[in-house]
């Protein structure tokens, strides 16, 4: 196995940092980091219900649709963020220059102007590093190929139960 | 594909492609019904009243440790019906490779050729080379009467140069050895030979 690229420990550990300050700030359940197309980058705090790998994955398609609707009625830089207000817990979801979604999951007794005000701060603090991640996006994983693909093999085979 | 080194996990997406009723969400529940428990999540389907897939269905399929790196294949599904093509194009963005399932009832031909034109336009929309992605096409209903031939299909399909796969889906036959093709390739080129 190769060094691990530094570059990537020193983005996460940014990302972790940011999220960390969003989720003290809001005092929220939960603060998670996603990439636009569903993936999930990090979390902060728990999520007291649910899968945070699914929210993801429903975020990431919320805020593409979201995006669509806002550019058939005639917006014309849509960001493609909204806010779900429940009962008891909501929801706001930010897209951060197409690269991320920051998601927020909050008491709904928590006043609604100062969640939107932090995330956009937190948003601030992300868009410089929206190049990095696009550069390591995508790049080849250094693993050994014969030991990779091995390894590969016997999962599936524990997987799929063949 | 990203690599979260923080986690060591490699997130991939894989994709199934194809048009409307060809199977892609039985295939799905198929793999995720035969899957080990502990080794993917819930399956989210997002469905209309009549059980078409109005947005996506979605698993993780969440492999050991190998390499010192933990796989986690993030697996989709897209709706096949015509009017939902910007839904196709989102959840195809970012994926590292296609199940294409195409339906072998001979009367579904052009609705297959439709959907696999579909499935390339929005690829190059999103920045992605058909050429050079992942794809494996999953010849499925091979159980019913007047289907086509798999070379026909793959020619019509223009998928000659693709790995093939006959499936019926309804009965889990053939769709994992097309998910695990579709996994190595995706894998294979997510690596760096060294």
């Amino acid at each position: 196995m190769n060094e691990q690229p530094s570059v990537s420990e020193q983005l996460y550990d940014q990302f972790d940092v940011i999220l960390k300050d969003l989720y003290r700030r809001t005092d929220a359940e939960c603060v998670l980091l996603v990439d636009i197309s569903g993936q999930l980058i990090s979390t902060e705090g728990q999520l007291r219900q649910g899968d945070p790998v699914q929210v993801a994955a429903l975020a990431a398609g919320d805020v593409a649709a979201m995006a669509e609707l806002s550019r058939q009625i005639g917006e014309r830089d849509p960001d493609g963020s909204f806010l779900h207000e429940g009962e008891r817990k909501s929801l706001y979801l930010f897209n951060v220059d197409d690269s991320f979604i920051l998601i927020v999951v909050f008491r709904s007794s928590r006043p609604v102007g100062l969640i939107r005000l932090f995330v956009r701060r937190a948003a601030e603090r992300l868009h410089p590093l929206t190049d990095q991640f696009e550069q390591i996006m995508g790049q080849p994983v250094p693993v050994p190929t014969k030991e990779f693909s091995a390894g590969l093999a016997t999962e599936l085979e524990k997987a799929f139960d063949l | 594909m990203f690599v979260n080194w923080k986690l060591r996990e490699i997130n991939l997406k894989i994709v199934y492609y194809g048009p409307a009723l060809s199977g892609k969400t039985t295939t799905l529940e198929r793999v995720h019904a035969k899957t080990n428990p502990n080794m993917r999540g819930d399956m989210v389907s997002l469905k209309t009243r009549g059980d078409r897939t109005i947005y996506f269905d979605f698993m993780q399929l969440e492999l050991g440790e190998i390499s010192g790196l933990k796989p986690r294949f993030n697996v989709y599904t897209v709706p096949g019906q015509v009017y939902y093509v910007g839904t196709r194009k989102l959840v195809l963005q970012g994926a590292d490779g296609v199940v294409f399932v195409a339906d072998s009832q001979k009367h579904r031909l052009d609705a297959n050729v439709e959907s696999a034109r579909d499935m390339v336009k929005n690829l190059r929309t999103l920045g992605l080379d058909p050429r050079e992605m992942p794809i494996v096409l999953q010849c499925n209903k091979r159980d019913l009467d007047s289907i086509a031939p798999v070379p026909v299909m793959r020619r019509q399909l223009g998928m000659t140069q693709f790995p093939t796969f006959k499936t019926v889906a309804t009965e889990g036959v053939g769709v994992f050895d097309a998910l695990k093709t579709i996994i190595n390739r995706v894998a294979s080129k997510a690596q760096n030979q060294i």
